[in-house]
């Protein structure tokens, strides 16, 4: 294992958390709160693809489009029938939404648990070309196209959020929900456009990244954590933010094992949360209003 | 429905006693002597004892913390190591486990002490990962991923009580548990807890300290879920880093809310509930636990109040409607 070998690990890791962050923050942007369920649409992107490959045969591209479009439907039918609903009801308090989507969570857990099965299944590669040599490391296909696919995601949504009419709205409905409610805004879809682009990503994201390690029906709890700490890390000033954070916390996830052993990673997440916690709770990058 | 009855002059909370002590005494005898419906009340008592750990904190007080696996776990490890690591006898173990976790509750508390919400919620489920990895990580103590088996029997006094006995004695102490945080409930200090939830500056402001409080809460809950983790210990014989879940931290969210907010007796009835669904439910065994989830969700939307807000809703009915009868 060199020093470089280590280094393109991180940079996998990283982008898989800058994906699922970049998921959060759309949908703090647009509907101001953490959608805690990111980490389980990203198994179900996984999990179904890899479950319709292995059972049905199906083709790899086919098979990730209609988990893609699942892992959408579902993200649509948090928002409409979950989180709307409870919102409105509990009148913007946030215990209420948080046990609605840790339920929402859960549910999705024990539906894919139901439907694919329990077994970790190997996750389906998109990419069918040779490994990549850079120097004394490879690279894997997969973690390639993770690694492009999180830039072009990136600078599409970037672009998105400022040049396009539904992205500055996502913006103004972020900045103030009231303001942009009584200016005629349409608040509602705006947030269903946010819920729907997180579903897109987080599902995306979950089958790129499932070549790695595989993805079993319980993965999504601890993607969705590591997801929201690369939020808090990166805070939510920008939207390049959840990508530092998530490279941050990728190195965090690669580099801590290899020099601790074991399962210190965890131990390095919690130590990582708890100092930005403690010292730094709004992230690195935050926006400067002008009062 | 408790606050018209203090009025009448009635001792508060001993109505849900009465009741609560009744369907226990009709559950210890469906159980009898049957090994596997005694298992089934063993499980439900641990439920209802972690959940009946959140509620103090989280519909007390307000602040979700996720960490009641791994205070379940403290307790539970408690009862493991003083069996098999030393020759003190077995019942200290529901003293020292219960203290520790509250202990470890405390620090928790302290550093997460300007959290909530999501925040809090992240750092303590963060936190029961943590603990569970340094449960496999510190082979000599904790022994691994195996766990602790080979339990010692209690011995109170020469006397050691069967599996029965063990499964009626959780019973009660769930009983207890929930009537004395029913009474807390109502108390001064359940009052203020409650309120600080709703104003938290209000009370800060009449000379309450909050942070004080809130670290009050979260030592209670969690000595009361390691006393569940300590019975279930005891009665499964061993313990591992896998006894005490994720699973079942999410399950204790969702009891009170299946049984209802307004009493500790919601949780109770919460676990059962749970329990029928996930353990014992043969016609769908294997989905048993998505019916649950999809039933929170519909509860969530519906019956805000869970399964004993709806109980109460209909017996007022009921009695508005005789007492109409009776007028006209």
């Amino acid at each position: 294992m060199t020093e470089l070998q280590l280094w393109l690990s991180a940079l996998e890791m990283g982008c898989f958390f800058g994906m699922l962050a970049l998921a959060y923050y759309l949908v703090l942007v647009g509907a101001g709160f953490f959608n805690f369920a990111i980490g389980p649409y990203a198994m179900m992107g996984g999990l179904c693809t890899s479950w319709l490959v292995i059972e049905y045969d199906m083709g790899v591209w086919s098979a990730a489009a209609i988990a893609v479009g699942a892992t959408v439907v579902l993200a649509a039918l948090t928002e409409l029938l979950v989180v709307r609903p409870v919102q409105r009801r509990s009148g913007g308090g946030e215990l209420p939404a948080l046990v609605a989507v840790a339920a929402v969570l859960f549910a999705i857990q024990q539906f894919a648990g139901y439907v694919f099965g329990h077994p970790t299944l190997p996750g389906q590669s998109l990419a069918t070309f040779d490994p990549v040599t850079i120097g004394p490391a490879t690279l894997q296909p997969s973690a390639l196209l993770l690694v492009v696919v999180t830039a072009v995601a990136f600078v599409a949504i970037a672009l998105w959020i400022r040049y396009t009419r539904t992205g500055r709205l996502l913006r103004a409905v972020g900045d103030s929900t009231h303001a942009a409610g009584l200016l005629g805004l349409p608040v509602n879809r705006v947030r269903l456009v946010a819920f729907l682009i997180a579903g897109v990503l987080a599902a995306v994201t979950g089958l790129l990244f499932a070549p790695k390690a595989g993805v079993n029906s319980l993965s999504g709890l601890s993607w969705s954590v590591s997801g929201f700490l690369a939020v808090v890390v990166g805070g939510t000033g920008s939207v390049w933010a959840p990508l530092v954070g998530g490279l941050l916390l990728g190195a965090v996830e690669v580099f801590v094992p290899y020099y601790f052993g074991g399962q210190s990673h965890v131990y390095g997440l919690l130590l990582v949360a708890l100092l930005f916690f403690a010292f730094r709770p709004q992230g690195l990058f935050v926006r400067m209003v002008r009062a | 429905m408790t606050g018209k009855a203090a009025a009448l002059g009635r001792e508060p909370g001993l109505g849900g006693l009465a009741i609560g002590a009744v369907l226990s005494v009709l559950v210890l005898v469906w159980v009898g002597s049957d090994g596997y419906r005694q298992t089934l009340v063993t499980a439900a008592a641990t439920y209802a004892l972690v959940a009946l750990g959140m509620y103090v904190p989280y519909l007390m007080a307000g602040s979700l913390s996720m960490a009641y696996g791994a205070y379940a776990g403290i307790g539970g490890y408690a009862v493991g190591l003083l069996s098999t690591k030393t020759s003190l006898p077995l019942v200290l173990a529901w003293l020292l486990g219960p203290a520790a976790a509250a202990l470890v509750a405390v620090l928790l508390g302290l550093v997460t002490r300007r959290l909530s919400g999501f925040f809090l919620a992240a750092v303590t489920l963060l936190f029961g990962m943590a603990f569970t990895a340094f449960l496999v990580d510190a082979e000599s103590v904790s022994g691994g991923s195996g766990g602790l088996g080979n339990l010692r029997e209690l011995n109170i006094l020469g006397w050691t009580p069967s599996h029965y006995q063990v499964v009626v004695g959780s019973v009660v102490v769930v009983c207890v548990i929930a009537f004395l945080l029913d009474r807390a409930r109502l108390s001064a200090w359940g009052v203020i807890v409650r309120t600080m939830r709703d104003a938290p500056r209000a009370v800060e402001a009449s000379g309450v300290r909050v942070p004080v409080m809130n670290l009050v809460a979260l030592a209670l809950g969690a000595a009361i879920a390691a006393i569940g983790g300590g019975l279930f210990t005891y009665s499964a014989g061993s313990v591992t880093p896998d006894t005490f879940t994720l699973n079942i931290v999410f399950l204790a969210i969702f009891m009170p809310l299946i049984g209802g907010g307004g009493t500790p007796w919601g949780a109770v009835a919460g676990a059962a509930i749970a329990v029928e669904l996930t353990l014992n439910f043969p016609a769908i065994e294997t989905s048993g636990t998505l019916v649950l989830a999809l039933g929170v969700l519909v509860i969530l939307l519906i019956a805000p109040r869970g399964v004993i807000g709806y109980a109460d809703q209909l017996r007022r009915r009921g009695w508005a409607l005789s007492r109409r009868g009776r007028d006209g």
